[in-house]
């Protein structure tokens, strides 16, 4: 019998129980079982950044993380990064910047910028475009997302 | 894919290496590589996967007399994080540094790194290059017993290490460099991180007046392991980094790789890297 | 008078929603019952199928439908080239190719039973390029007839029920021809001859491919599909199924990247309406990344045999072209790039005398589609080369020699294309000033022999696109309806699609401009074929053009009805009454009537009648007659981009450090959307130029991954510095012209001439990468040479 894993954890603030696979990933866990849809697919490898989260403060890409890993743990994706004041000074940012086309990327861009200016208030355009490097986005050409970021980050060194 | 029977997640090493005991487990630290690897079919689960994320002994960064300690579960970030990797272990630094994106350094583990035995794998270039050696923990009879290999030791080819199946890595140990070594780590691709090396180099010595002393080479994706150059090494050993030093430098480095060609790179095209750029980096170095 | 609402800074309408995860594509889709469905493909490239046994999987529980095509004899040809079916019969050509498909109750239990499903192959020889497809005794790709086994009662008019088989492995021709080559040759002082080699690429729209087909009782079929051109794929499958296209119905979910991919039907989409068919259930087929690799379309590669000369003066006298795109195993948009490739060669500069020879052959490599820039970015790469190296040759700089053959406006080019607005020499001047190139050129020349390893290089080059339309189906028309609600709300329907390059928010710009709304009073419908009006699809920069002139007349028409009602109400002529901040107004900016309370009198008259339609159906342009030439498109869009460069002499490595670029765009709309379009482009093209390679070798794709496959990341991205020339053109919408492909395509043609600025090396093989560079500097290379029989 494949194992199974009781698994309890903090998902954008509430507390979740849930029963998962022990090989689901977090990725699966969040669209398939909590229809938190936000977070994408987009390699399933850990190269393009789209499914990426929050554990415990520090993001990562959900196709590489296993859902059983999920124990105790506090997850933030997309859908509460947005609806806190900081994700929506970034979301205002990219909105204004023209940072999104296709927006396919955009989710997985918000959260790694998200954390990325949590550790750096103030950050400069070399450490952005170090921070962002793991999202790939296939419209834009990053100029407008480096200058979102730089926008909210420069809000943010303010406050 | 092989189906996961029973997953575990021990908070000691005892109870991790008991588990070991009964055979027939899949480890799971940060997870970068597991999870792709098996469902790509290259990697298949064991019946039991055991995640060990909450073993306190495998945790954190110490200096320990001589030695930096740094548990199995640091991740990148936490090594990049470390005044103390960055003030005295500056080629495994500047190797994190260059390592994938920062969603990967949060999660990677540099156990993981270590077990996953890649050709190319970035932190274990540097740590090869000062001398690392790793902590492998077994309970073989009712007691936890660990046993130091070097890491050059511990590499036996692409994916393959010397430990036994019973055994967790608890730990890698990096003797601290002399006062004054300096090096530095290269690792070829056009993005700063989010590359695997076509080839890497770490190298640091400790300039003596005009020579170099206390030469460490190491090279990455040029042989089924990451490497010493110790040829290489000996060739500039107390010699001043001159033009025919390093171009003898150079060719003692050719003849200690055997690169083969793949998607990322040719043979030839690795053997042309290495020669030009542990020049330039050995330059580097010495200026510093 | 209102503040205009053009070239002001407008952000995307969808980008908040976006922003916050809640925009679902079709990834994101939940159809309740739906099934979910895999594709088994060829482990061969090139194979006869001996036998397919389907019993272990039909037997897995959890499996409602396994087919074969077998099961679905009543399959049709499908493609540009009608040349394959969703699922192969005796024969896989290709490592992509569809063997069979599985419908399970979830995409784990379907992968499952794809690993039960045996087939056994013979295998072929593979044709691995287009020369060994071209030798005299080269095995055929496609020698037999396919679906053929369909029925006759199924026959719908003008639809290929077979595809008739191929006695060569030649897919298609083309040949243009203008003056006369000898005379050119004759006339011309210097004569140059190259042979360049174009790679593989493919799209990598980060949202994957996907499908969901759904039948309902009466046979109707609703399709959510990330299509490009909903309208004419309903036909396609109206044809593939035997239906009447009008029981189709198309929902395009917002689309996770297109960029010409999704131009084609490919065989994911017909398969997964198979097993809607015969499950007689929602089903649901996303591929995974592997799978968008392996399986969805790529640019051509091309090699390319230019021959070029001019005139000690500078002037060009002749171009002659010859090429071989490797078409793949199937007949896509990829075969008729020649269209837009033999427009640069004949057109982009002055010249009298052209020749332009292409075959598109059949490999068993991955097919070919359209991707951005369709061909341009080929042809641009080898013209500019050529205007170089004539330039040096005949003693001009690069910039005085093409100001010297660029295209004027007004002119008709002998392939028939008319440049109505055409601001090319501003583009050359501008590029050239601001990115101060001819100094630089100079000075990164001087320095070919110092000993410093890493070199710095400045390049340009120029294009010339269709950027008012393009004439490639009888028509090239889109609709537009418009209604207003008795709050002054504006619905837009339109039959363009967004797919995330902002056409949903120009569209609903230029409605605002007309009735002096702000956006917010705007819901744009662009997304349903039960709904909008008819329209020919997102493809050749056409959109802006096309849908924009249809929105505007529907607009207009709005306004009159609008203030013809006003000047009855309040005994004012027309003529002197607006539409300005939500009101009615009088000549003197007096507000007159609030637009709501207007419109709200209006309906509750008997004489409202506030819906408009209208279509913008024939742009001044022609169809291209038998011999290519013809005004494509009501308009021509141009640019110039210097790139400037640094290329490590020691690795290989070339890094675009600035790229000033100059567009002639007719006229900016919206200054948010048409930066991030050029941004975009520019980076596209820097992949191609530099980054990006699918390495196929004999047919197996190499680097399927994100890993080794190597999109730019944004630590890579150079400097940009755009500056739009505003030609005002007479047809376009409030003066614009399409830009959606232009800024692509220059990029990989001006890297090459930086890195021969650099180095003094010309690299006429694309990609840059590392490696590939190294060994042109190092004389390790092997440089293309023609070698098509």
């Amino acid at each position: 019998m494949p194992a199974k894993c009781d698994i309890a954890f903090s998902l954008n603030g509430v507390k979740r129980e849930l029963t998962v696979p022990a090989g689901m990933s977090a990725l699966e866990m969040l669209r398939d079982r909590l229809g938190l849809t936000g977070t994408k697919y987009g390699c399933g490898e850990g190269e393009c950044g789209a499914c990426t989260i929050l554990v415990d403060g520090s993001t990562v890409n959900s196709c590489l993380m296993f859902a059983a890993d999920c124990d105790g743990r506090e997850l933030v994706t997309i859908e509460g990064v947005a609806v806190s004041a900081a994700g929506e000074r970034l979301r205002d940012a990219f909105v204004a910047n023209g940072a999104v086309q296709c927006g396919f990327c955009t989710p997985g861009l918000m959260v790694q910028a998200s954390h990325l200016i949590e550790r750096h208030p103030g950050a400069d355009e070399a450490t952005i475009r170090r921070g962002i490097e793991g999202n790939l986005c296939r419209c834009t050409g990053y100029r407008k997302i480096i200058d979102a970021v730089a926008a909210a980050a420069k809000e943010k060194s303010h406050e | 894919m092989a189906d996961i029977e029973r997953y575990k997640t021990p908070t000691s090493l005892a109870e991790a290496t008991e588990i070991l005991r009964a055979g027939n487990v899949t480890v799971l630290a940060g997870g970068t590589d597991l999870l792709p690897q098996t469902q790509a079919g290259r990697v298949h689960f064991q019946p039991t996967l055991m995640n060990v994320r909450r073993v306190p002994e495998l945790q954190g960064i110490a200096e320990e007399g001589a030695v930096v300690r740094i548990g199995a579960l640091v991740t990148i970030t936490e090594l990049l994080e470390s005044a103390l990797v960055r003030g005295r272990l500056g080629i495994l630094w500047q190797a994190c540094d260059h390592f994938a994106s920062d969603q990967i350094r949060n999660a990677a583990t540099v156990g993981g790194n270590l077990c996953n035995a890649s050709p190319a794998g970035d932190t274990l270039v540097p740590l090869l290059a000062l001398d690392a050696r790793v902590v492998l923990a077994a309970k073989p009879d009712g007691a936890v017993q660990t046993r130091r290999v070097p890491l050059a030791e511990f590499l036996l080819g692409p994916g393959r290490t010397c430990r036994a199946p019973t055994e967790l890595l608890a730990a890698v140990e990096v003797p601290l460099p002399p006062a004054g070594f300096a090096g530095e780590f290269y690792k070829h691709g056009t993005r700063p991180g989010l590359d695997i090396a076509a080839i890497s180099i770490a190298a640091g010595a400790r300039r003596d007046g005009a020579v170099l002393r206390d030469v460490r080479i190491a090279f990455g994706a040029v042989a089924p392991t990451v490497i010493r150059a110790p040829r290489t090494e000996a060739v500039l050993e107390g010699r001043a980094p001159d033009a025919a030093t390093l171009a003898a430098a150079v060719h003692a480095a050719l003849g200690e790789i055997q690169p083969i060609s793949d998607v990322r790179a040719s043979d030839w095209y690795r053997r042309e890297l290495i020669g030009n750029i542990l020049k330039r980096v050995l330059t580097h170095a010495c200026q510093m | 008078m209102s503040e205009t609402l053009i070239g002001k800074r407008i952000p995307k309408m969808d980008a908040p929603d976006k922003a916050s995860g809640k925009t679902r594509y079709i990834q994101d889709l939940e159809v309740p019952g739906a099934l979910h469905a895999k594709i088994l493909r060829s482990t061969q490239v090139h194979a006869r199928i001996v036998s397919i046994d389907t019993r272990a999987a039909k037997a897995l529980p959890g499996v409602h439908a396994v087919i074969t095509a077998a099961d679905v004899p009543w399959q049709r040809p499908i493609g540009v080239g009608k040349d394959h079916l969703p699922l192969k019969t005796d024969r896989v050509r290709s490592l992509r190719d569809e063997v069979a498909a599985v419908a399970a109750d979830s995409e784990a239990i379907a992968q499952a039973a794809l690993k039960l499903i045996r087939v056994e192959y013979a295998p072929l020889p593979v044709i691995a390029t287009t020369q060994q497809a071209l030798a005299p005794d080269a095995p055929l790709i496609h020698p037999e007839p396919h679906g053929a086994d369909s029925s006759a009662h199924l026959k719908v008019a003008g639809s290929p029920v077979a595809f008739t088989g191929k006695p060569d492995n030649v897919a298609m021709t083309f040949d243009y021809a203008q003056g006369d080559i000898a005379q050119g040759e004759a006339e011309a002082d210097v004569v140059i001859e190259d042979v360049f080699r174009l790679h593989y690429v493919t799209h990598c729209c980060m949202g994957v491919s996907g499908v969901i087909a759904e039948f309902d009782p009466n046979g109707n079929l609703l399709l959510y599909s990330n299509t490009q051109v909903p309208f004419l794929h309903k036909r396609e499958f109206a044809e593939l199924l035997g239906i009447d296209p009008a029981r189709i119905r198309i929902i395009q979910p917002p689309i996770g990247g297109g960029f010409g991919s999704k131009l084609d039907i490919y065989p994911f989409e017909p398969i997964a309406i198979f097993l809607a068919k015969i499950t007689r259930r929602p089903v649901k087929l996303v591929f995974t990344r592997e799978e968008e690799f392996l399986a969805s379309p790529t640019r051509q590669p091309v090699l390319l045999k230019l021959r070029s000369g001019c005139r000690k003066d500078g002037t060009l006298t002749f171009r002659a072209v010859e090429t071989v795109h490797d078409n793949g195993a199937y007949t896509s948009w990829g075969a008729t790039t020649p269209f837009v490739m033999m427009q640069t060669i004949s057109s982009l500069y002055r010249v009298p005398h052209c020749k332009y020879h292409t075959m598109a052959v059949y490999t068993n490599n991955p097919y070919a589609g359209s991707f951005r820039g369709y061909g341009n970015l080929q042809a641009t790469f080898a013209v500019e080369a050529h205007m170089d190296k004539l330039a040096e040759a005949v003693g001009m700089d690069g910039l005085a020699f093409r100001l010297k053959n660029a295209q004027d406006p007004g002119e008709i080019t002998p392939q028939g294309m008319h440049f109505k607005s055409c601001g090319f020499k501003q583009c050359l001047t501008t590029a050239a000033g601001r990115s101060d190139f001819l100094r630089k050129q100079a000075e990164n020349r001087a320095r070919w022999s110092d000993p410093a390893p890493v070199k710095r290089g400045i390049g340009v080059a120029s294009m010339l696109h269709v950027g008012g339309g393009a004439k490639i189906y009888p028509s090239d028309g889109c609709g537009t309806i418009l209604k207003l609600d008795d709050f002054a709300h504006v619905t837009l329907m339109t039959g363009a699609s967004e797919i995330g390059q902002g056409s949903e928010t120009v569209l609903a710009q230029l409605v605002c401009e007309e009735l002096g709304l702000p956006l917010s009073a705007v819901t744009v419908v662009n997304n349903d074929t039960d709904i909008t009006p008819w329209d020919v699809g997102v493809h050749a920069s056409r959109t802006t053009f096309i849908a924009g002139n249809s929105a505007i007349g529907a607009a207009r028409k709005a306004k009159k009805k609008i203030l013809d009602a006003a000047a009855a109400k309040s005994g004012k002529r027309a003529e002197e009454l607006g539409l300005s901040g939500g009101f009615v107004t009088s000549a003197s900016g007096e507000r007159l009537f609030e637009l709501g309370k207007f419109l709200r009198s209006l309906h509750f008259s008997d004489k409202a009648d506030l819906v408009m339609t209208t279509f913008y159906y024939e742009p001044p342009s022609r169809h291209q007659d038998k011999q290519f030439k013809g005004d494509v498109s009501a308009a021509y869009a141009w640019a110039t981009q210097v790139c400037e460069i640094e290329v490590d002499t020691q690795t290989g490595i070339v890094r675009l450090l600035k790229v000033t670029g100059a567009h002639d765009v007719g006229r900016v709309l919206n200054r948010l959307g048409i930066e991030g379009q050029i941004e975009g482009g520019i980076v596209m093209g820097q992949g191609y130029a530099i980054t990006e390679e699918l390495r196929v070798e004999n047919g197996v794709v190499r680097n399927p991954n994100f890993r080794d496959y190597k999109l730019v990341t944004a630590p890579e991205i150079p400097e940009m510095d755009v500056s739009f020339i505003e030609t005002m053109d007479g047809e376009g919408p409030q003066g614009a012209k399409g830009v959606g492909e232009a800024p692509a395509i220059c990029i990989a043609a001006a890297v090459a001439n930086a890195i021969h600025n650099a180095t003094g090396v010309r690299i006429t093989a694309l990609p840059f990468t590392p490696e590939n560079v190294y060994r042109a500097l190092h004389g390790a290379s092997e440089p293309p040479v023609w070698n098509a029989a």
